[in-house]
């Protein structure tokens, strides 16, 4: 700082001389001058009407203590009461030891004795306080976070280092507390309550560390980190950053999330720490009912699973590791059950990994946005399938496929699929993309405009997961889809809960009513068909008829269809 | 009044010229100034009115100062009544001051 200051800026910082004596001032200003620009003042009152006028320019401050008016006591403790003077570097004048001690216990930065040393001692002395003072500033300015007045990273992870050199037998823990859909706040109402909510939460922690003799940062956006002597701190964390934000948001105690990494062994890398502690917060994304996560070694290895399958994607794509597996839908209505179309099921079959099982991986590369490239994958496969079906067996089988919610914000979309169907050789009615029911009541808008120009091309719309979004009837009415895909949920009991039945009944009624045909899934009883058959379902897709299969046991069921035996024995 | 006239009368300048950067014009300016009637009179005035605290503060005050230009002859008797006022010690304050004027006198003449 000092060199940038002399030789960047070419700039004299400024001195202000207190003395009552004349000649003293003459005598420091004459030491003085050639390096800094001087100020005299000849009592406490001048000094701080001096101060207060140069306000954030003074680099230092030479103080006699005995003066007439207002002494050098009163007037340094005038300063200590202001946030940003009290940073200006002091140096008391005197000639005695008592003084020396005195002005030292009450803060003062030095003390230059008189009579006065040679100028060479003088400014030597000086130019060491103003710099330690100016680092010292800079560290005071730059250590905290501007927003929250936590630590920023670099100082948290600096001073919790220490804590550890410094307490290495104690028992800590690492806690990670985010905030929950923090960017919808930012996006919907503004930064202006976004930084609202970050500083209630600071001052939440702040005051907790306090209380526990630990230590915060926030360590970027809504992320921050606590670093405290181990104990049952959660539920009291989550009180007190609940309470600290209730003035700030309505859903105040919905809105935290804690991650905690208890113990942490001074000797595992801090870093780890920091990352485990996020693992067990970041287990919450997405379920508001918990709060609290503490993290254990299943999250690690459940981790490290993530990062293998997300690092392998892009290979198993090209070296065709991801197989399509079609589960049969089959029509009901009339006589015999009749193979009408299919689900296009994702597998993956791992070389180290073995079968991968979709839950493991979708929901996965549904939250980091990968899941594009699996679903473009399955629908380039799906419609090959298609386009093989009708080029060997003379039939159209329709495949219906999965549409993600990351997919609906690619505004090419509906090309993107039509050139797919095209290029396979398929009609678009032979091709039906699925959306979930939560996708549409959570992004009616954008769904809205992308289901509507798919249909405008021909495509028959699938909703799918009916019953578990949150759509009312009213905006049943309005949500443009062609298929109604009934949850399992619904289908798991209809044989024995009547107020399901009752329920699917009612489903049924106002599909016809809207128009559209139903689909049930995840039929897997004999009493669950007939019960569906006789509501009026249109299509059963389950175990009941046939489990998903690969693409060449599928077509021994079209075979099968075709000479007249539907039903599979799977 | 020179450099060599006041080393005669046992100024220490050698001390009171490192203070000012050798500059002998600036130190010749400035040891008037700390001569200044003024200042002794004030403090002889307080001490004969036994206002103590008052002298300790003036005397303190021109110690100081003649500390600083080494008028050490001044200095030392000046000295003892600052330290004899803030130990409230009962010395011969009277006696002091006549040290202080003869010293000072002598300084003044050369003017």
């Amino acid at each position: 700082m000092n060199d940038f200051v002399d030789s960047r800026l070419k700039m004299k910082r400024r001195i202000l001389i207190v003395d009552d004596e004349e000649i003293n001032r003459l005598l420091l200003e004459q030491i003085l001058k050639d390096e800094y620009e001087v100020l005299l003042a000849s009592n406490g009152k001048e000094a701080l009407e001096t101060v207060e006028k140069e306000r954030g320019r003074l680099s230092l401050i030479l103080l006699d203590l005995l003066m007439p008016v207002m002494d050098g006591y009163e007037f340094f403790n005038s300063l200590q009461k202001d946030s940003q003077l009290s940073q200006i570097p002091v140096v008391v004048l005197t000639s005695e030891k008592e003084a020396e001690v005195k002005s030292l216990r009450m803060g003062v930065a030095d003390f230059i004795p008189k009579p006065y040393d040679i100028p060479e001692v003088i400014n030597a002395r000086i130019a060491r306080i103003i710099q330690l003072y100016e680092n010292r500033n800079i560290i005071t300015a730059t250590q905290f976070d501007v927003l929250t007045e936590l630590f920023n990273r670099e100082y948290f992870l600096e001073y919790a280092s220490i804590f550890d050199q410094f307490y290495p037998e104690e028992e800590k823990d690492m806690i990670a507390v985010n905030i929950n859909r923090f960017h919808v706040i930012n996006e919907i109402h503004g930064h202006a309550l976004g930084d609202e909510v970050l500083c209630a939460v600071g001052k939440g922690i702040k005051g907790y560390v306090n209380d526990h003799k630990g230590l915060a940062c926030r360590y970027s956006a809504d992320s921050f980190y606590i670093y405290l002597p181990s104990d049952d701190h959660a539920q009291g964390l989550l009180d007190t950053l609940c309470d600290a934000l209730k003035d700030v948001l309505e859903d105040s105690d919905s809105r935290v999330r804690i991650g905690i990494y208890k113990n942490a062994s001074a000797n595992s890398d801090l870093g780890k720490r920091l990352d485990f502690a996020l693992l067990a917060c970041n287990s919450l994304k997405g379920n508001y009912n918990e709060h609290i996560a503490f993290y254990d070694d299943q999250m690690s290895k459940r981790e490290h699973f993530e990062e293998q399958l997300i690092h392998d994607l892009d290979r198993a794509l090209s070296e065709k590791q991801f197989k399509i597996f079609y589960q049969p839908k089959y029509e009901i209505t009339s006589g015999e059950p009749k193979l009408t179309s299919a689900e296009a099921l994702i597998r993956w079959f791992h070389p180290e990994l073995g079968m991968i099982s979709p839950g493991k991986f979708i929901p996965l590369f549904e939250n980091n946005g990968l899941i594009g490239k699996v679903d473009h994958y399955v629908w380039e496969e799906a419609a090959k399938s298609v386009a093989e079906w009708k080029k060997k067996y003379n039939v159209s089988i329709p495949v219906s496929v999965n549409v993600s919610r990351v997919d609906m914000l690619s505004k090419g979309l509906a090309g993107e699929i039509k050139d797919i169907v095209d290029k396979a050789g398929i009609d678009v009615s032979e091709f039906l993309p699925e959306v979930t029911e939560s996708a549409y009541t959570e992004d009616s808008t954008n769904i809205f405009s992308i289901v509507n120009e798919l249909r405008e091309k021909g495509f028959r719309i699938e909703m799918d997961d009916f019953g578990t979004g949150y759509s009312s009837l009213n905006m049943l009415t309005s949500l443009p889809f062609d298929v109604l895909k009934l949850d399992m949920v619904f289908v798991r009991n209809i044989h024995t809960d009547e107020r399901v039945r009752r329920l699917v009944e009612f489903v049924m009624d106002f599909a016809k009513y809207l128009g559209v045909t139903v689909v049930a899934e995840g039929v897997e009883y004999k009493e669950q068909y007939e019960i569906l058959k006789e509501l009026g379902c249109d299509i059963i897709q389950g175990y009941y008829f046939s489990k998903p299969l690969p693409a060449e046991e599928f077509e021994k069921l079209i075979e099968k269809g075709l000479k007249g035996g539907e039903k599979n024995d799977n | 009044m020179t450099i060599e006239r006041l080393n005669e009368l046992g100024a220490d300048t050698k001390d009171g010229l490192a203070r000012c950067g050798g500059m002998e014009a600036f130190y010749l300016r400035l040891v008037p100034m700390a001569l200044e009637i003024s200042k002794y009179n004030e403090l002889d005035a307080l001490l004969k009115e036994k206002k103590y605290d008052e002298a300790f503060e003036a005397a303190h005050a021109l110690k100081g100062v003649l500390a600083n230009l080494s008028l050490t002859p001044i200095f030392e008797p000046v000295s003892e009544i600052t330290e004899g006022l803030r130990a409230k010690k009962e010395l011969d304050y009277d006696a002091l001051l006549v040290k202080m004027w003869d010293a000072r006198n002598k300084f003044a003449e050369e003017e």
